[in-house]
């Protein structure tokens, strides 16, 4: 019989609030960590989430459509008008303005866009069949990160930490490396715990600066005065204590103080990239433009990870993937931006024998359409490609993934996976039977239901793409 | 026998999705000789379906058994309690194939069908699924097709636009057709306009869609629209006998205690009558005697003074009002206590809140990247905090909130007194939920389904304790609330909300309706400053150059104060709701059975809703809202009561009698103290709903002023504190702990209602509220968007509404722990509030190391954030962390009188982050 996380509580708990108990463990560093939620043995100990707001053209970067190129320039557009967020800017079928080639052993195809990541095709699983259900950025992205297109559900990051906890006692389980030129869309919403406690939300780390909001003081002190001070409140609080014995709250209140306390140490050492060599440095293109902000996300993303951050989620400012004009350089300039320091994640932490259980996930919330939209002037030169719900790209790497492996297709100009459709709770569950929990055991029960990032419906493990 | 008729755009691959392209793939995959035999006069249901039946669903839908309503053995003609099982000829539209081929039915452990059995089963519907015995389903009838048409067509054919001056919503207006003439020719799908302009694309118009938030019609749904046509139009078979039918319940489940009026025991005796100040008391102790345990002692005065404060008014007490308390002789000083704080106007302010929570409030829409602000929200949470400081009974502040549109005429100019526009801002209730239909891309009917379908969701939870929302798909799995129930209730609505006839959720659904006090002034201010303009204007024009430029800054200036009109955000009836479908599988796609609006059937014999009827002569409403909010708030209401009265006990005590305050259902907690509940309950209904009669109950009880110290043997028989064997030991909840910081370091400021007060966002992610001059707001005040909630709350648990929050966490993370430590805010107020206690103990700078100075500092500081003296170790402790925080601020440099300051503003930090602050005993 498995142990569901509410059952868990109860036995143990007899009634104090799961999210106070919850906490009091996490606090306790000196205690081996509470029972991850595993059902079955991990694939995968970790996860990085690439995330490419926007909606990353399929058709330009891992899926060439010959038809397409064929039938450049023929009008298709009534034949999928509901599909269409800008109907009166849509154009004809348009071709890819990017060349393709195979690489590696497995032959897998790339646009010449994304020279860097072309060399680890063989490390990856590539699915090209992957559809969502809203062609609007909001939705998708809510049901990219919490299964639900609506607002107020956890996001995989919760759930995963939910689930798991952290291995670092001294850092949060979930960090989230946003970009310091701005939120993506939904901003802070990307990573909320929804009804899941608040502390399996998704801390924000920074990369320049104190890293986490409060970790060290907002304010100039000496740090002999700030440790005196914690002294007595700690001493106060140890006296208050004793008038509630057995009172576990009061004992996680003391002891998130402590954490607090070590949080600056550990949070400060593992933002630190002065530890790295020149060549890892230059290898994730940091120091140079424009890959420089993306590469310190990546090169700490890894260093969170070899700390036992649980869950790492890398964004990027707005949406530089939404190229709905002007595909041909705006699609570019996002690829020169996060190609080389993306590929030299792969590369690091496979040689440093993480890659084995860490999966890496890269992808945006949608796809696009085989059509062109046109700009107010319809030149062809200026053109983009609009929102596409049915089909969209993701490649996953390391942790318990086949690798050179391709999987799904779409139909012959890249509107709609047809072949192996994986939906997106499909690839949660598939995401979460990695980090080795199943996902119709992972719920909270709430109003009634058992609440679950998969959601009600159905939702298939994708076997053919595990190792 | 319905004959197949295949509209020719099916054999073009046009489909905008993929779902018809494999339908039709399985079409062609059906051998000729199969579809042949299918086609049959019941040969093939007789050798091949009947069996089929009998073999897997017999167990469940025979004759007798005709669970769902759906009977296979000899009425599957007649569908089950969601409608129609099989449409003939459409596979893909028949419930019962949509089921098995889900492999949703039969259920997994009874063995399910195998791919042959599905495709005979589909080889037979798409043939037309033809009977033995001349038994026929009825054919697509106008009931399906009005919804479709409603779907796809109406806006610009319907209730608001009759482009062409056609409408599309009934078969007689069909008929009728427009410009053109007749949409449709009854038998002759050919010389129907309506599926020419289908056929021919130029209709709907393919770039103007998203304008209107509409999707193309189908394939599969022109040739339905085809068949009908074909069938000559047939109006749907009357079998009104179906409507609002349902399956019969059970005994038990009828007899289940939450669906019963709370009828009130006499309070059980007790041993320990010296204890008994209350009844609530007596149920309380028979509890505990049981199992050998009494109450606690009760609590000391001052902590039972500071509970009270807090517990009413989100804030300590000072020091006086502390000591007024103490040194009043009256054996009935705390009940004038509870009296007083009762009246205080920060009373609302704390208690509003909760119900904010329970209705899901949020000053933005959410869902949309740009998250916008509701900009007329806060006159809601103003209703709802006065409502509760005027102990407005909640039977009438639930019809408010339900129906406030139809309790009083408000419509055609007339004069609008105060209580009647409360009664449409307090609509802003069924206005919460995220709701992003403000833009066509996001307004399409399931985006607003969703709107409605979280509604529902905020009325059960909050309100009738009952997991409706479980219903929306299916058949609740375990209360007896079936999918039509939802439905029906979601069909009281209709008339406000209603998919097909959509307000958007900003400008359009608002409302420039105030009192008509109100309007005038606004009038009056507006007319004064802009002939203020007009003058300035008029002296523009005859000025010269220089000092046309300075007017025009004057101009702008006047421009920029007129005030804009004022209006609200309500709900109100349209007076012309669509008909309601249960949507199978809650997919709007399909459409099952037609019902009313109507409670569920569980309630409906016992307790029927009231007739539904317009509220006055000449009203445009249906009256449908309002005879729900007389039947939720009728004293015999199983439910309503015990809710709320639950809602309010578990905010007295940090847990409810049920321990799962939005279900009360089968799977819901059995409540701790049955016959307490269901005493209070009917205790509340019977003082006229007064929530403060409530409060007056709960507080005056021993069980409520005991101490929360934990003796040996309570915490051995009573663990957890169910029993109520002491009182808990809670933590601030995340306002309570903000604006007491504010209040105790006197930075709170007194002002309340109004609009939302502004945030500020760090580049880092902090978020603060701005101050008012040097003093802020109660948090309540704060503008609560959905992206960006102040940081010190969502560190302390406030909640994220999704769509609503019953029961807030509360949890202990070592973020709090930073927030308050290191944060900015916290620093600054412990700076001010070590200012104001020098001026509390009277004494001024520059200050000296006295030890008798200090010892006065640090009672003043404690009576002020403790409501206490400090105890003789703590005293201790005190005076030994400012003796050294004093030296080491002097090693730093600093003079002996500025390191004193220093150390003492330390000593004041330490205190609003120690625990004896944060938790109330």
């Amino acid at each position: 019989m498995l142990t569901t996380r509410r059952n868990w509580f109860q036995s143990l708990a007899g009634g104090i609030s799961a999210a106070a108990l919850l906490s009091h463990l996490e606090a306790d560093a000196d205690q081996p960590a509470r029972q991850p939620l595993t059902t079955h043995p991990p694939a995968a100990k970790s996860m990085i989430h690439l995330f490419m707001n926007g909606g990353p053209s399929q058709m330009d970067l891992f899926d060439p459509k010959p038809e397409l190129t064929r039938r450049h320039g023929q009008e298709h557009f009534e034949a999928i008008a509901g599909e269409v967020e800008f109907p009166d800017a849509a154009g004809a079928l348009m071709r890819s303005p990017f060349q393709f080639a195979q690489h590696g052993e497995s032959g897998m195809w790339v646009s010449e866009l994304l020279p860097h990541f072309a060399r680890h095709v063989d490390d990856v699983t590539m699915i090209r069949s992957l559809y969502t259900t809203n062609l609007t950025h909001e939705p998708a992205l809510y049901k990219f990160h919490s299964g639900s297109e609506f607002t107020g559900r956890p996001s995989i990051g919760s759930w995963v930490t939910y689930g798991l906890g952290s291995e670092n006692h001294n850092l949060p389980g979930y960090v989230v490396l946003d970009d310091p030129l701005g939120l993506p869309v939904n901003g802070v919403d990307n990573w909320q715990a929804g009804y899941l406690p608040a502390s399996c939300q998704g801390t924000r780390f920074r990369a320049t600066g104190a890293p986490l909001l409060n970790v060290s003081p907002d304010f100039e002190e000496p740090t002999t005065i700030t440790r005196s001070e914690r002294d007595l409140i700690g001493r106060l609080d140890r006296l208050h204590q004793q008038r509630f014995p057995g009172n576990d709250v009061l004992q996680a209140r003391i002891q998130s103080y402590e954490l607090a306390a070590r949080m600056q140490l550990t949070a400060t050492d593992a933002l630190d990239l002065n530890q790295e060599t020149a060549a890892t440095l230059k290898m994730y293109g940091i120091g140079s433009e424009p890959t420089d902000s993306y590469g310190r996300r990546c090169l700490i993303a890894r260093r969170l990870i070899e700390r036992g951050v649980r869950f790492v989620q890398l964004f990027i400012n707005s949406q530089i993937w939404d190229n709905h004009s002007d595909i041909g350089n705006a699609l570019r300039s996002a690829c020169d931006r996060t190609d080389q320091p993306s590929a030299a994640l792969l590369t690091d932490l496979k040689q440093r024998g993480l890659l084995d259980d860490t999966l890496v996930v890269w992808g945006g919330e949608m796809g696009r359409l085989p059509i062109s939209q046109m700009t107010s002037d319809r030149d062809p030169a200026k053109s983009g490609r609009d929102h596409n719900k049915n089909a969209m790209v993701a490649w996953m790497a390391g942790g318990g993934v086949r690798q050179g492996c391709l999987y799904g297709a779409t139909d012959e100009l890249g509107f709609a996976a047809v072949e192996d459709r994986v939906s997106i709770p499909d690839f949660h569950a598939t995401l979460l039977h990695l980090l080795g929990i199943d996902h119709e055991q992972l719920y909270v029960e709430r109003a009634g239901l058992r609440e679950k990032l998969t959601g009600v419906g159905e939702a298939r493990i994708i076997s053919e793409i595990l190792r | 026998m319905t004959a197949k008729l295949v509209p020719r755009r099916i054999f073009t691959t046009k489909s905008p999705t993929l779902k018809p392209l494999v339908n039709l793939l399985r079409l062609l995959c059906l051998t000729t000789a199969a579809m042949a035999a299918a086609a049959d006069d019941g040969r093939y249901f007789q050798q091949e379906i009947g069996p089929l039946f009998q073999r897997h669903c017999m167990e469940c839908h025979d004759r007798e058994t005709h669970e769902g309503g759906l009977n296979l053995q000899d009425q599957i003609t007649r569908g089950g309690d969601s409608g129609p099982v099989i449409v003939p000829g459409h596979a893909d539209q028949s419930l019962l194939f949509e089921l098995v081929s889900h492999a949703e039915m039969p259920p997994p452990e009874s063995g399910q069908l195998d791919a042959a059995e599905i495709e005979k089963l589909q080889t037979w519907i798409s043939a037309g699924a033809a009977l033995p015995n001349g038994q026929t389903f009825p054919s697509v009838t106008a009931d399906r097709i009005q919804a479709l048409l409603l779907l796809r067509c109406a806006v610009c054919h319907g209730a608001t636009r009759q482009e062409g001056g056609l409408d599309l919503r009934t078969t007689e207006s069909i008929l009728r057709g427009g410009k053109s003439g007749p949409a449709a020719v009854p038998g002759n799908p050919d010389e129907s306009l309506l599926l020419q302009k289908i056929a021919s694309g130029e209709m709907a118009p393919a770039r103007r869609l998203v304008e209107v938030s509409i999707k193309p019609i189908t394939d599969a749904e022109t040739a339905l629209l085809t068949d009908w046509i074909a069938a000559g139009m047939p109006a749907p078979v009357a079998d009104r006998s179906r409507e609002n039918s349902d399956s019969e319940y059970t005994a038990t489940e009828q007899s289940f205690w939450a669906f019963q009026t709370p009828q009130q025991a006499p309070p059980p005796s007790v041993n320990t009558t010296a204890r008994v100040q209350t009844p609530i008391d007596k149920f309380v102790l028979q509890r505990l005697e049981q199992v050998g345990l009494s109450l606690a002692e009760p609590a000391p005065p001052d902590v039972l003074v500071r509970r009270l404060y807090i517990d009413l008014t989100g804030l300590p007490p000072t020091w006086d009002q502390l000591q007024d308390v103490l040194q009043d002789p009256a054996d009935d000083r705390i009940s004038k206590l509870i009296d007083r704080l009762l009246e205080s106007p920060h009373y609302g302010v704390r208690w509003g809140r909760y119900w904010l929570d329970a209705a899901g409030y949020a000053d933005s829409e959410g869902a949309q990247n740009e998250d916008r602000v509701r900009p007329r929200m806060w006159r809601y949470r103003d209703y709802v905090i006065r409502s509760f400081n005027s102990d407005k009974p909640y039977d009438r502040f639930l019809q408010e909130q339900l129906a406030g549109d139809e309790l009083a005429p408000w419509q055609d100019g007339v004069e609008i007194d105060a209580a009647t526009a409360d009664n449409l801002v307090a609509t802003g209730f069924l206005r919460l939920t995220p709701d992003r239909t403000f833009a066509n891309i996001t307004a399409f009917v399931p985006d607003r389904l969703e709107v409605i379908a979280d509604e529902m969701q905020v009325l059960g939870s909050a309100v009738m304790g009952l997991t409706v929302g479980c219903a929306r798909c299916h058949n609740h799995k375990f209360d007896p609330i079936s999918q039509a129930d939802y439905y029906k209730l979601s069909a009281i609505f209709k008339d406000a909300f209603d998919e097909h006839d959509w307000l958007k959720s900003q400008g359009e659904r608002t409302l420039a309706v105030v009192s008509t006090a109100e309007r005038k002034q606004w009038e009056q201010q507006k007319q004064t400053l802009e002939s203020r303009l007009a003058e300035l204007q008029a002296q523009q024009q005859q000025a010269d150059e220089e000092t046309r430029k300075s007017l025009q800054q004057q101009i702008d200036a006047a421009k920029g104060a007129i005030p804009p009109e004022p209006q609200i955000r309500a709900l109100w009836s349209r007076g012309r709701p669509s008909p309601t479908w249960v949507l199978l599988r809650g997919n709007y796609l399909t459409p099952g059975k037609r019902v009313q609006p109507d409670v569920p059937t569980i309630f409906a014999e016992r307790y029927p809703l009231p007739q539904i009827a317009p509220p006055w002569q000449g009203a445009e409403s249906t009256g449908r809202r309002l005879a729900f909010a007389r039947w939720l708030t009728s004293d015999q209401h199983p439910l309503t009561a015990r809710v709320m009265v639950n809602r309010i006990w578990m905010h007295h005590f940090g847990r409810g009698l049920v321990d799962t305050p939005a279900n009360f259902g089968v799977t819901g907690s059995p409540p701790s103290h049955p016959l307490l509940l269901d005493w209070l309950a009917v205790e509340f209904v019977r003082s006229g709903w007064s929530i403060k009669s409530l409060h007056r109950l709960i507080l005056n009880s021993a069980v409520w002023q005991q101490s929360s110290a934990v003796s040996q043997q309570s915490q051995e028989l009573d663990p957890a504190g169910l029993l109520l064997s002491r009182a808990p030991l809670r933590r601030l909840d995340a306002e309570s702990l903000r604006d007491s910081l504010l209040f105790v370091s006197g930075a709170l400021s007194e002002q309340m209602y109004g609009p939302a007060d502004p945030l500020d966002v760090r580049a880092d992610g902090l978020v603060t509220v701005r101050a008012t001059g040097d003093q802020w707001r109660r948090s309540i005040f704060a503008m609560m968007r959905r992206t960006q909630i102040p940081s010190l709350l969502e560190t302390f648990d406030y909640p994220q509404m999704g769509p609503n929050c019953l029961q807030r966490s509360e949890s202990t993370v070592a973020p709090q722990a930073l927030q308050l430590l290191n944060g900015g805010e916290v620093h600054r107020l412990s700076a001010r509030l070590a200012a104001v206690v020098l001026q509390d103990c009277q004494q001024s700078m520059p200050l000296t190391d006295d030890a008798d100075l200090r010892k006065q500092r640090i009672i003043a500081v404690c009576r002020r954030c403790l409501s206490r003296q400090p105890g003789k170790q703590e005293l201790h402790l005190f005076l030994q962390g400012l003796q050294e925080l004093a030296n080491q601020w002097r090693q730093t440099g600093e003079t002996a009188e500025r390191a004193e300051q220093l150390a003492f503003a330390n000593l004041c930090h330490a205190i609003l982050n120690s625990a004896s602050f944060v938790m109330v005993e």
